[in-house]
């Protein structure tokens, strides 16, 4: 009996000694990002070494993302939180982030990685007045369609993964780099393909294309909605109609969060060209990665043309 | 002897000063092989440097010769408009670094107005209501919210709110909440010190014109008395698992806003006689689009010192409080869908509460609550109710719902009151909003008030700072 005990005893311990000696799995560095691009270009330069989850799928308005309490458990957990900045995410991001009870990604500290920094913002607002509509008081927010300015999104993502987890900075220097490449090339031939497009007017539904029209020749020639924030007035609608007219404007873009009524009404009226394009990775069939994304919206742009 | 001595000391000296030579040797072998080393890399990386440099010399020449190719005409220098443009940009750059985030130096501040034009059939006599009956303008709502952080471990706020009286029409301001909110604790904890909305339930620490119809739900006026105000501390844990689960539970001095005599503690408030609460709640996502909320809520004073005096009934008996005990149940489904959801949403929300309090009843009517007479008997009244409501939304600006109410009287469960409450809501921007709503509110016979019949319009503006909270979403 005691030599079965000691048996018994014995091939537990050694199962515990096997457990514990198990070479430890190193430990992936959380991170949430607040959109799809931002989510994307984490995971590029991140590779295997992180975990990325994204509040928004794709679909989203970048300013109504729902506050959902299952985001909660994954912001609780995360490293680090890569967020737009310009105050993009203010109606669902202060919110969550005091829900989440995480202090390494609140504001000001190393995990709250703001990718606006270093970029200057277009549209700054003199006035942050309710009469403007919902201003953003820093600026126009929607930096990432413009992939030049994307890459300086790149490097504070590169930046804080390399001070959250110094010991893998080769790595993620590496990765880095080749996503860089990889943009840069796109880079060249997006602005080689872009050229049919120079100077050509267009009217968005909300004010997201002032970045994207600026690198790409392009001029923004009004939005469908009021102000920021607030819809159209038959007033506004007709307006915009009869100076889209007079100026031959022959691209109405809609967003993919917005309804298509207004839009489809105003290019039937003028006889421009209705396109919906993603404003975010996955907000169109197709668009999983920014480089793809940015790739369709060109692409759609120029299919205009050929109509 | 010295001589040996000595021999043998030079014998040590000579192996130790050659191994100490030996030693220098490998040593500067060493150093010349780093040094080598060192030299190979940064020859190596100047060439990397280099190549890249000539690389991006290259491509900016071609640049320049397809441009030139392209153009032949000399470089145009800066117009004055490209220069005012140039300026302008830079001054808008200059001023947004100016800017600071709205709650970090300075308190972020809001104003909200709330006005309610309102006609009823019946007078207050008739209802009970404490507005009169026929037309009515209630300014309920002159709140100013201010917000900020105290230091790097809490924050505080404040909410300021004037309601006017129905008799003067004078409107003095009290202080519905000001709390302190630590943000940094350990443990997935946080800790709420002041006055502030407990967390019970769910629309019970919504403020009224964040409501998604005009008036509070009846269960709630009756049974909290009103919004879940109370002055004290309360502890919310996130549960540390990957499912939201979240629990709070606090102690204050008194619970519910409206009560007229919240709870008279006397000379000596014993920890028997402080009101304790409790939530705990948890969240599905359904689909992507459709998402399920749900709590369970306590709260419990096990001496109460006649809340709300001493409540004469309709057959002329009294009831002085002497226990509170509250529970309820609140569940949430909502199609929130991600594509649209500022365009489109449906919601629909029930809150069942069940009101179990002691009290002692004096038959007469007329007992004197501080010395009551020898020989009353106590009484617990169980009494149930609930609201449950469906919100449409189908355009940015537009939404529609229903409201049904049903509470029973919570010294008297035989006592019911129903009402029905259509509503349709125009929310011209985040910041204007116009609400119309009817109501028909009925009683059973016991309660001996007659049914009655209303229109409300209410009318709620923002200015200023104004972010809807955790609570609030």
């Amino acid at each position: 009996m005691k030599m079965k005990l000691f048996r018994l005893l014995s091939l537990a311990m050694i199962g515990v000694a096997a457990f514990v000696a198990q070479p430890a799995q190193a430990a992936k560095i959380h991170v949430v990002a607040t959109l799809t691009d931002l989510a994307d270009l984490t995971r590029n330069i991140g590779g295997d070494l992180v975990e990325v989850h994204s509040l928004a799928t794709g679909v989203e308005d970048t300013h109504g993302v729902p506050m959902k309490p299952s985001f909660v458990p994954l912001m609780n957990r995360a490293d680090l939180l890569v967020l737009v900045g310009f105050d993009c995410e203010h109606a669902f991001l202060p919110a969550l982030l005091e829900a989440s009870k995480n202090p390494r990604i609140q504001y000001g500290k190393p995990g709250y990685v703001d990718c606006s920094q270093g970029i200057a913002p277009l549209d700054v607002p003199k006035s942050t007045d309710h009469s403007e509509g919902d201003v953003h008081p820093y600026g126009n927010p929607h930096y990432m369609l413009d992939p030049i300015l994307a890459k300086t999104a790149i490097q504070n993502i590169y930046k804080a993964l390399v001070a959250s987890a110094p010991q893998y900075e080769a790595d993620f220097t590496r990765n880095r780099d080749a996503y860089l490449a990889t943009l840069d090339a796109k880079i060249t031939e997006w602005e080689k393909e872009v050229g049919p497009l120079k100077g050509m007017e267009f009217v968005s539904y909300h004010e997201e294309w002032e970045y994207f029209a600026e690198r790409f020749g392009m001029k923004v020639f009004g939005t469908i909605e009021l102000k920021p924030g607030v819809d159209p007035t038959p007033h506004h609608i007709e307006n915009l109609i009869s100076t889209m007219k007079v100026e031959h404007v022959p691209i109405v873009v809609r967003e993919p969060q917005f309804p298509d009524k207004v839009p489809k009404l105003i290019a039937e009226n003028t006889g421009a060209a209705l396109v919906k394009l993603p404003i975010m990775p996955g907000g169109v069939p197709h668009t999983e990665t920014y480089i793809e994304m940015m790739d369709y919206i060109i692409h759609t742009l120029l299919a205009t043309q050929h109509k | 002897m010295k001589k040996f001595m000595a021999l043998v000391c030079i014998g040590l000296a000579v192996p130790m000063t050659q191994a100490e030579e030996t030693n220098e040797v490998e040593q500067l072998k060493r150093q010349l092989q780093q040094m080598q080393e060192n030299f190979d890399r940064v020859q190596r990386e100047q060439k990397e440097q280099i190549d890249s440099l000539s690389k991006q010399l290259d491509a900016l020449l071609r640049q320049q010769q397809a441009a030139a190719a392209v153009t032949s005409a000399p470089p145009v220098a800066a117009s004055p408009e490209q220069l005012k443009e140039l300026n302008e940009r830079v001054d808008h750059v200059v001023e947004a670094q100016k800017k600071v985030r709205p709650n970090e130096f300075n308190p972020s501040i809001g104003l909200v107005g709330e006005t309610v034009f309102s006609y009823r059939t019946k007078s207050s006599v008739e209802t009970g209501s404490d507005r009169p009956g026929g037309f009515d303008v209630f300014q309920r709502s002159v709140e100013l919210n201010v917000a900020a952080s105290v230091d790097p471990f809490a924050k505080g706020y404040a909410v300021i709110n004037a309601t006017a009286d129905s008799a003067t029409g004078e409107a003095a301001a009290t202080v519905e909440e000001a709390a302190l909110q630590t943000t940094s604790l350990p443990w997935n904890l946080e800790l709420k010190a002041g006055r502030f909305f407990g967390e019970f339930g769910r629309l019970g620490y919504i403020h009224d014109h964040e409501l998604p119809f005009v008036n509070r739900p009846l269960v709630l006026d009756q049974y909290i008395g009103g919004e879940s105000r109370t002055d004290g501390a309360q502890v919310n844990w996130l549960l540390p698992t990957p499912h939201y689960v979240s629990l709070t539970v606090g102690l204050g001095d008194q619970f519910g806003g409206d009560s007229p005599n919240p709870n008279d503690p006397g000379t000596t408030r014993h920890f028997s006689a402080v009101n304790y609460f409790g939530r705990l709640s948890t969240y599905f996502d359904l689909t992507p689009n459709w998402q399920l909320e749900s709590g369970v809520s306590g709260l419990w004073n096990p001496k109460t010192v006649d809340r709300g005096g001493v409540i004469l009934q309709p057959d002329g008996s009294g009831f002085a409080e002497r226990e509170r005990r509250l529970a309820g149940l609140d569940v949430k489904l909502s199609y929130v869908p991600l594509r649209n959801n500022q365009f489109r949403s449906f919601t629909w929300g029930t809150e069942v509460l069940y009101s179990d309090n002691r009290y002692l009843v004096d038959p007469s009517g007329n007992f004197y609550p501080s010395a009551p007479p020898p020989g009353l008997s106590a009484e617990t009244v169980g009494s149930l109710g609930l609201y449950s409501y469906v919100t449409y939304k189908w355009h940015r600006q537009w939404s529609a719902g229903f409201l049904f109410d049903w509470v029973q009287d919570a010294q008297n469960h035989s006592d019911e009151t129903f009402a029905y409450s259509p509503y349709i809501t125009w929310a011209l921007t985040h910041w204007n909003q116009l609400r119309l709503q009817y109501t028909h509110t009925d009683h059973n016979a016991v309660s001996g008030l007659q049914p009655d019949d209303a229109i409300y319009l209410q009318w709620a503006w923002i200015i200023g700072s104004h972010a809807h909270g955790w609570q609030q979403r």
